[in-house]
């Protein structure tokens, strides 16, 4: 076997062209597939379609915190999944038990209640989340790339069980204080409250995280970090801050997508895995480290389980569902490293 | 490895996050076994003299307060934590309550008893490692003669084969709740080898004190049809409860004329059932059946069904069996809930005549306020047959079998009936053939009893 | 005088290398035949585990120790462990169970009537193939996938114990067939035995009519627990072992020296999943079923934490960690439980499992990332870093300085 970097890239470059077919192939038949089932019903499709979207804008600000630590860090954090379970089930005691919110209670009442719980959560979680790279990841930055990998998993199994000691086993939820009934009917097409409360959620966080990032001193200080630890430090960067910000900045949308998940779904301790690989899933197809490319790929991912679940015609149903996006997260690591926006480096090599 | 000071933070940090976890962890378990006589404070007074007890990993110390030594264990095998746990600690509660009546003795033994677990706290259901290890630890334990259990099919899959092949003739096994109709008899609805594959000594050594899900499924048909329903889709958890109840129910609507939309999984590690039930609604079933538990993230596809399809007393009914029925299901999604039909082997608690309304009234006091589960009284009789049986035989594993299968009970807590051979309960008067049908509110409402028709539960097989 | 004390140091290392594995061995033995009086022992006896948890303890400890040759020997960390474990399980069930009923065939089964439906080989075989078969899988899995670094390695494999149960899960239904019976699992599955040759030896004809049952499963077990050690012990100071470990603390200098990199991992991948095969269906054949629910990422990291305990790379550390983790899992932390009820305490540490290997992973990761036992090459590499980075990633050139850089 000869394994001279050369050799390697030469039958990479020879398998490209079949995987390359193989790959376009694929997509010819998945956009067959959604023609078919759009011409079917076209109102129906529009309307699952609706769901994914609203799905995939949730796995998007959860995929956005696996994106910005990996992007500086080059660290998997196992724990943002579990992280965002725990800050769920916290936003539910606080719904539920410190507000004391209810379908009943007046406009003002629910929307300052969610405005609260948004602020306290986001924070409380930046907090938290900034503590956990202080005391498990810190010490670790010079130790070899899978120690600190190996930590997050045990970490991710930490958190995890204080959402268990902390809620038990069962299911949580808030009550629909925000209804589930139609916002709007457009030609038959119709999109609930709650659905529509996650996209007024999501929507102006997404920007606000855009302009800090791109605007901002400490964004660009972030990016520069990303880019180069050295020669950012050599340029006066506090490195050391720059990580604890993202750090703060990943907690805090785990702790808006954690409310806005709240808005539909049951949570419990171990949503958060679950739901974290599916949006690491998406971060990585987006591109790791790609910030749009996290929030493209969520919404391909949020599409992707959507018309698998929803379409009638010749889909493989829900039991696929999670085979289906891991499939997805194998083929694009094997095949494509760099993701769907992301450039070619030899990161992923 | 230089010991910073910040390394010293972060081990006191790390130490500080066990000691909350401890902490949070203790006050997580106050709660959860505060009400209904905790299963594990138990810890029995006389200890079981020369009795060699179960494993603690699953098991509460032996239990014995009778005169002199016990001689022989009887074991239950129960989902003790997770949803199901108001019903199964209620049935825990029953056998207890029955052993104190007769002073720990069956006849001229004295029995020992130890509640055993078959669930996990990470997974809040029964696990499939849990039932193995127990079912093995049970055969393995010479003492053990009998077993009460277990609640969820799925395991009892599991166990009766371990127990069948147990040293000494095999373990007699009991249940009051697995309604899987391959346990105990083949069928076209049933893979060739069912029921035999659990029986490898080719004998039999368990037995039910509950009609299995072909009269359910047959009973919920005959009652959706009352109710108007004319096309049904069907969802189950893919488990053998679920897949099972699921399956006769399918049978059973067939029959009474009902035609059925669709028949397809859940998947419970889901996030959402919104596109599910989207697909359904292009279906236009005007009624849905939910095959599994409510443990098997119930709460949201009953939300999700109620978000995409409307109310469950308008246009698209709501079907769910004995898995569903329970507080529970009511107490994680109650908004979603009200108008959602939910089935239970027997008659409701308030109509159970001579015995079974005795024990009702003599047991209430020992909940603490609760409200008395049907499953207890189901529990309590198959405590009863399974004492009986001890009680007749001469203390052996080969002999009780023998004796559970040769039962006739009488006018007792579910009416009377016998075992026949396969296991199941026969020639059955009283509660014991009833399924009653609840319709949820805030709490679950009497709707209505129905016994359904031979014709039907035949169907219903397969 | 020098003489003497050479033979001192002499006798010293025969009792380092042979004594001492040797009285581990006779006690590991003849446990079954002293851990009645041991749990009689006033306070310590009632954590004493039983044959029957040994059994477990054991199982999960020889996928310890095939995991070790992943993770420890050549540094790929794999997350989906499970996936292997898995794959032995359902060997077991297919070959040695009535799962197949439309077929009736059987090849030295034991303790049943040739007249069951179903394939029926020995287990002595199943378990043999179920190594082979997962050997297979290994290969299969990790010849499109090694090229990758390390964490997308990792999150490749987690993906692959992912979708591996709910593919069993589903798998009832491949096309009208019924592969693996859904989430009912396979139950029961044959029981190791000897067979009527072995009746008149003296061995129990079937494990599972035998009143001796846990005994005979424990030493097999021991026996399969040995084995497993002996292989992997060979294989580490082989031409193989040596070019793994040479992979693990520079790619790019193995490859220089000639080492060939995708076959090398693929052969640790290989092999590792072996063991992970053998100990799946012998553990199937113990608890006579397969079931999907049984394996879940948890059990991937359970027996990370194993490794990650007992010293990567370290056999003796794989098996401490093992023997440690498993107790705790199988007994202890149960034991544990009891105690603290009994002290009027209620806790239950069974619950939280997890949580407290999680705690273990990062203390040791933190604090004593060489593990309880230090294998020396890894202790090295702890101290003087490794290029773990792969052999094309430009960016982190020499980057071992550039993190110590901004450490502090």
């Amino acid at each position: 076997m000869a394994d001279a970097p050369l050799m390697q890239s030469l039958g990479r470059l020879r398998k490209s062209g079949l995987t390359a077919l193989f790959g376009y192939a694929l997509l010819a038949l998945v956009a067959v597939w959604l023609i078919v089932n759009f011409a079917k019903d076209p109102k129906e499709f529009i309307q699952v379609g609706l769901i994914g979207l609203t799905n995939g804008l949730i796995f998007g600000l959860v995929a956005l915190g696996y994106t910005l630590v990996y992007g500086i860090l080059q660290l998997i954090n196992f724990a943002h999944g579990d992280v965002f379970a725990l800050s769920g089930l916290v936003a539910s005691t606080m719904i539920v038990s410190w507000l004391g919110l209810d379908k009943d209670a007046s406009v003002i009442a629910i929307l300052g209640g969610m405005l609260l719980t948004l602020v306290v959560i986001m924070a409380l979680f930046a907090l938290v989340n900034v503590t956990i790279e202080f005391v498990a990841y810190r010490r670790l930055r010079s130790a070899p790339r899978l120690a600190a990998l190996i930590t997050a998993v045990g970490m991710s199994f930490i958190v995890q069980n204080v959402s268990l000691a902390m809620y038990d086993v069962n299911y949580r939820s808030v009550p629909s204080f925000i209804p589930r009934s139609e916002a709007f009917n457009i030609a038959g097409i119709s999109y609930s409250w709650n659905k529509l409360a996650v996209v007024v959620i999501t929507l102006p966080v997404l920007a606000l995280l855009t302009w800090f990032v791109t605007s901002t001193k400490q964004g660009k200080a972030m990016r520069a970090v990303a880019q180069d630890t050295e020669a950012s430090a050599m340029m006066g960067i506090n490195v050391n801050r720059t990580i604890s910000v993202t750090f703060a900045i990943a907690g805090a949308l785990a702790g808006a997508a954690a409310i806005v998940y709240l808005l539909q779904f049951n949570m419990r301790y171990d949503t958060g895995f679950e739901l974290g690989l599916i949006a690491f899933t998406a971060a990585v197809l987006g591109g790791i480290g790609n910030l749009s490319g996290a929030v493209v790929g969520a919404l391909v991912i949020g599409f992707i389980q959507a018309f698998n679940e929803g379409l009638s015609w010749h889909t493989p149903g829900s039991d696929w569902t999670r085979s289906i996006v891991f499939g997805i997260l194998i083929a694009i690591l094997v095949f494509r490293p760099e993701g769907l926006l992301g450039e070619r480096t030899p990161e992923g090599a | 490895m230089n010991f910073s000071r910040r390394g010293w933070l972060s081990v006191l940090a790390l130490f500080v996050a066990a000691l909350a976890l401890v902490a949070a962890g203790c006050g997580g378990d106050d709660e959860s076994s505060g009400g209904g006589g905790g299963t594990t404070e138990a810890t029995g007074g006389g200890g079981g003299g020369g009795i060699e007890a179960l494993p603690s990993s699953s098991c509460t110390a032996v239990e014995y307060k009778g005169e002199g030594d016990a001689d022989v264990l009887l074991a239950s095998d129960f989902p003790l934590q997770g949803s199901s746990r108001t019903q199964t600690i209620q049935i825990v509660e029953a056998i207890r309550y029955l052993l104190e009546q007769s002073n720990y003795k069956a006849g001229d033994h004295n029995v020992a008893y130890q509640s055993c677990d078959d669930a996990t706290a990470q997974a809040g259901k029964w696990d499939s490692g849990k039932c193995s290890t127990n079912a093995q630890a049970y055969a393995g334990n010479e003492k053990v003669v009998g077993v009460i259990g277990t609640f969820n099919s799925g395991c009892a899959a599991i166990e009766i084969p371990v127990l069948n092949q147990a040293p000494g003739g095999g373990v007699a096994m009991i249940s009051p709740a697995n309604t899987y109709v391959c346990l105990t008899e083949g069928g076209p609805g049933c893979d060739a080898t069912e029921p035999d594959k659990y029986y490898p000594s080719g004998s039999r050594n368990y037995a039910r004190v509950v009609a299995h899900d072909a009269y359910q499924g047959a009973a919920v048909a005959e009652f959706a049809k009352e109710q108007g329903v004319t096309s049904v889709y069907i969802l189950n958890d893919k488990e053998a409860y679920g897949l099972g109840v699921a399956t006769n129910f399918k049978n059973a609507a067939a029959a009474v004329g009902i035609k059925v939309a669709g028949f397809e999984a859940w998947d419970p590690k889901a996030s959402s059932y919104e596109a599910l039930f989207r697909k359904i609604g292009g279906t236009a079933a005007d009624a849905i059946f939910l095959g599994g538990l409510i443990d098997e993230n119930g709460a949201q596809v009953i939300k999700d069904k109620v978000a995409v399809l409307g109310p469950n007393d308008g246009k698209v009914k709501l079907f769910a069996p004995d898995g569903f029925t329970t507080q529970q299901t009511i107490d994680e999604a109650p908004e979603a809930t009200p108008g959602m039909f939910l089935s239970v082997a027997g008659v409701p608690i308030d109509e159970f005549k001579g015995k079974g309304a005795e024990f009702a009234e003599a047991f209430k006091p020992r909940l603490g306020g609760k409200n008395i589960d049907p499953y207890a009284i189901y529990g309590a009789q198959a405590a009863q047959v399974m004492l009986d049986a001890i009680a007749a035989s001469d203390g052996s594993r080969g002999d009780v079998i023998a004796k559970m299968f040769a039962t006739k009970v009488t006018d007792s807590y579910l009416g009377t009936f016998g075992i026949n051979e396969n296991g199941d309960p026969s020639g059955a008067e009283g509660a014991v053939v009833g399924f009653t049908i609840y319709k949820a509110t805030d709490k679950l409402e009497t709707v209505k009893t129905v016994s359904p028709k031979p014709e039907n539960v035949e169907a219903a097989r397969g | 005088m020098v003489d003497r004390v050479r033979g001192i140091e002499l006798d010293q290392n025969l009792l380092k290398r042979f004594a001492l594995p040797l009285a581990a061995i006779l006690l590991a033995v003849f446990y079954s035949s002293y851990v009645d009086s041991l749990q009689d022992l006033p306070a310590i006896g009632d954590f004493v585990p039983s044959v029957n948890s040994m059994v477990i303890m054991i199982v999960f400890t020889m996928m310890a120790v095939g995991l070790n040759i992943v993770v420890g020997y050549a540094g790929l960390l794999d997350l989906g462990y499970v996936a292997f474990y898995a794959a032995g399980a359902y060997m077991a069930a297919w070959f040695a169970s009535q799962q197949f009923d439309q077929w009736t065939f059987h090849f030295g089964s034991v303790g049943i009537s040739k007249a069951v439906p179903g394939l029926h080989l020995s287990i002595w075989l199943v378990l043999l193939m179920a190594g082979l078969f997962t050997m297979i899988v290994g290969i299969l899995i990790g010849l499109p996938t090694l090229r990758l670094r390390g964490d997308y390695l990792a999150i490749v494999t987690l993906g692959f114990g992912e979708i591996v149960p709910q593919f069993v899960r589903n798998g009832d239904n491949v096309f009208g067939f019924d592969l693996t019976h859904g989430t009912f699992g396979i139950s029961p599955i044959d029981s190791p035995g000897f067979g009527s040759v072995g009746d008149s030896l003296g061995l129990p004809l079937s494990y599972q009519q035998s009143f001796d049952r846990a005994k005979w499963f424990y030493w097999t077990a021991l026996a399969l627990l040995l084995l497993t050690v002996f292989c992997s012990v060979r294989l580490r100071d082989s031409r193989l072992g040596r070019a793994w470990i040479a992979i693990r603390e520079d790619e790019t200098a193995a490859a220089a020296m000639g080492v060939p990199l995708m076959r090398t991992k693929t052969w640790s991948y290989a092999l590792g999943a072996f063991f992970g095969g053998v100990a799946g269906a012998f553990y199937a054949s113990f608890k006579q079923g397969a079931f999907p629910a049984d394996f879940y990422f948890n059990i991937s990291v359970f027996l990370l934490c194993m490794v990650i305990l007992g010293g990567m790379g370290s056999v003796w550390g794989a098996l401490v960690g093992g023997m440690i983790l498993g107790y705790l899992n199988v007994e202890g932390l149960a034991t544990i439980g009891s105690k603290f009820n009994e002290a009027g305490v209620h806790f239950d540490p069974t619950k939280y499992q997890f949580g407290i290997y999680g705690v273990i992973i990062v203390l040791m990761m933190l604090f004593r990332p060489t593990g309880l036992i230090t294998e020396r090459r890894h202790k090295q590499e702890i101290e003087l870093g490794v290029a773990d980075t792969p052999l094309y990633d430009v960016t982190h050139e020499g980057s071992d300085t550039d993190r110590e850089a901004h450490n502090d």
